[in-house]
């Protein structure tokens, strides 16, 4: 009973998490057609923004805000100045399928090692705002703490304001319909360009937001954020990539199966239940949960 | 054997011998470079084949080198393979590999795809920790033999050389044939439209699986190139940054160019380490700067290539030969 509790809040945690990183690859493949492999690396230069504040002010609440405001601002830079451009240069040939995956590895590459130089590879360590350590609940300790409870709330916040915005505000309409159909949202005057670019901004502010809430109780490095893209890329894929609700869906069968296997199983599966995960349900679903409805072509 | 076929061969033989020729006379470091242009230029060829004629993109080509190197070591260890076998076997090994999830993957699409090959890569080097025989962390030792007696006494990285740029060539050689025979334009036609390639009677999926299991084979063979060069096989030779440089190789010089888009892919993949070093010795750059600066330059050149010669330098060259002729034409009239 203890195990199954611990399993599932830690799956809990961990899903939220990976729910958000997902959420920001979805927000950027269903507004550009782009698979940002440098998600992780946006994340990651946010986050040590956001240590900088950190350190500064001493205060982790402006540090939220600060990280995820320098997140969108380079997301926004990203698509502007390259994803914008490559995707009209190499419209066509063998590499037009392939072109922005690329061009997004690059970008990771540059911010490893632009960030590398400025902060070195040594570990930061990032204070968390509230305690990390296992809560107690009679003489049993859970391996679930206070930072977990505070990931689980913002993870939810976050996804409610992004729900709201994409349903009930206009700006929100505009880059569903920018996403769906880009030529008759432009006819209809909606601006693709400049909504699109949003839809990047928010994607590198929810990525920021997550490299804030998962490093306290760790360490921030050049490299640490790498593996979240990994799951959040199989979480985003699960959930068939378009969809922000199969993104929280597939962020939460990943974190469980990969809470449970390791309370249950063995904790050295943890790089091979996402594989396994990821190719059960694309065998049964190729594009995914949400994903491969007929009412939009890729 | 057809007449192209035979011009091929001979120009291969030619190349070989002229390799042959200079591995006697360069020093240890440009041997053990030329083992690793040879490895790369392998590795980059799968991902030539795979993404630049097929169309399909695989982040996880370092994973069935390590399947490649693996089996090589385990064959030569457990049943005593001499090692040429070794090399066979690792490219079985790997197409295997590369079939199972071929078979998965013939369903998916540009980014599922990459999903799942980005998952086998990270998935694949830490399933050397959970078997005890695959020796763990530090992996296993292979032994890479010495040269036949017939050619005396060979310096070990000397030996190292003639057998990797032997297998980039044989490699190189039985790529260009399949890639420019019927299944090439079959890849091509299924790239460019799949539809229109299915009415003509292509069946698309089996095309892809093959593709896929060839791609998977050859890498393979790459690993087991690398692991004969390094002596040993472990999972930190293969991280996810290998199959992310293998991608920056294919792209570089045209990622439909096999010949010489992935010799050049390699070298200046190689190239690379050396430039950097020399340039931070010659202008005494601080350690943070220079063990960042070749990804750095690396990372910046994939993107410069692809935004401003997307399809490479040489199809570059042509569309503003064809542009230029364009406007003349355009001017007499």
């Amino acid at each position: 009973m203890e195990k199954l509790i611990s399993a599932s809040l830690i799956g809990l945690s961990q899903g939220a998490i990976f729910a958000l990183m997902a959420l920001a690859l979805v927000l950027v493949f269903r507004s550009t057609r782009v698979v940002n492999f440098a998600q992780a690396g946006q994340a990651m230069v946010s986050t040590y923004i956001g240590w900088e504040v950190v350190t500064r002010t001493d205060n982790y609440w402006i540090a939220l805000p600060a990280a995820a405001l320098a997140g969108a601002l380079l997301a926004a830079i990203i698509e502007t100045f390259l994803m914008r451009p490559l995707a009209k240069r190499a419209s066509h040939g063998a590499i037009a399928p392939v072109a922005s995956i690329i061009a997004s590895l690059g970008v990771l590459g540059v911010l490893h090692s632009g960030a590398a130089m400025i902060w070195t590879t040594e570990q930061k360590l990032f204070q968390s705002p509230v305690s990390v350590n296992g809560i107690e609940i009679g003489s049993t300790v859970y391996p679930f703490s206070q930072a977990d409870m505070l990931i689980i709330s913002t993870v939810i916040i976050v996804m409610l304001i992004f729900a709201f915005f994409f349903q009930r505000t206009s700006l929100g309409l505009s880059l569903r319909a920018a996403a769906f159909q880009p030529e008759i949202s432009r006819l209809a005057g909606v601006r693709v360009d400049r909504v699109r670019t949003i839809g990047w901004a928010l994607s590198g502010a929810a990525g920021a937001i997550v490299g804030v809430l998962v490093t306290p109780g760790s360490y921030l490095s050049p490299f640490s954020l790498d593996i979240l893209l990994v799951y959040g890329f199989v979480a985003a894929v699960i959930g068939g990539l378009e969809s922000p609700q199969g993104a929280a869906l597939g962020g939460l069968i990943l974190g469980m199966s990969l809470s449970f296997t390791s309370i249950y199983v063995s904790s050295g599966l943890t790089f091979i239940v996402p594989f396994v995960v990821l190719l059960l349900i694309l065998i049964v679903k190729p594009k995914g949960i949400f994903g491969g409805g007929n009412s939009r072509n890729a | 054997m057809h007449s192209t076929h035979r011009r091929r061969l001979i120009l291969f033989i030619i190349v070989g011998a002229v390799l042959f020729y200079f591995s006697s006379r360069v020093g240890i470091l440009r041997l053990y470079q030329g083992s690793t242009v040879s490895m790369y230029v392998i590795a980059i060829g799968s991902i030539i084949l795979l993404t630049g004629y097929s169309g399909q993109i695989s982040l996880g080509n370092g994973a069935f080198m390590a399947i490649g190197a693996y089996v090589a070591v385990l064959s030569q260890l457990y049943l005593n393979l001499p090692f040429f076998l070794t090399f066979f076997v690792a490219v079985l090994g790997a197409a295997l590999a590369g079939l199972v999830l071929g078979i998965a993957a013939a369903r998916l699409t540009g980014p599922y795809l990459a999903g799942a090959t980005l998952a086998l890569a990270v998935a694949l080097p830490s399933i050397a920790n959970l078997f005890p025989a695959l020796g763990g962390e530090q992996g296993l030792g292979y032994d890479s033999g010495n040269a036949p007696a017939l050619f005396g006494e060979v310096a070990r990285f000397k030996w190292l050389f003639w057998i990797s740029s032997l297998a980039a060539l044989i490699t190189c050689l039985i790529l260009q044939n399949i890639l420019k025979s019927r299944y090439g334009r079959v890849w091509k036609s299924i790239r460019s439209n799949s539809v229109a390639a299915e009415l003509t009677g292509v069946n698309a999926p089996r095309s892809k699986v093959l593709a896929f299991i060839l791609s998977a084979g050859i890498a393979g063979l790459a690993g087991a190139v690398l692991t004969m060069s390094l002596g040993t096989v472990s999972p930190s030779a293969f991280p996810l940054s290998l199959s992310f440089a293998l991608i920056t190789g294919a792209v570089i010089a045209g990622i439909s160019s096999l010949l010489p888009g992935s010799l050049v892919g390699a070298v200046v993949l190689v190239g690379m380490s050396q430039l950097v070093g020399t340039l931070t010795t010659r202008f005494e750059i601080g350690d943070v700067l220079a063990q960042n600066l070749k990804e750095l330059i690396v990372s910046a050149l994939l993107i410069l290539a692809v935004v401003f010669t997307p399809n490479g330098p040489g199809e570059k060259i042509r569309e503003m030969r064809d542009h230029r002729r364009h406007h003349s034409h355009g001017g007499h009239r």
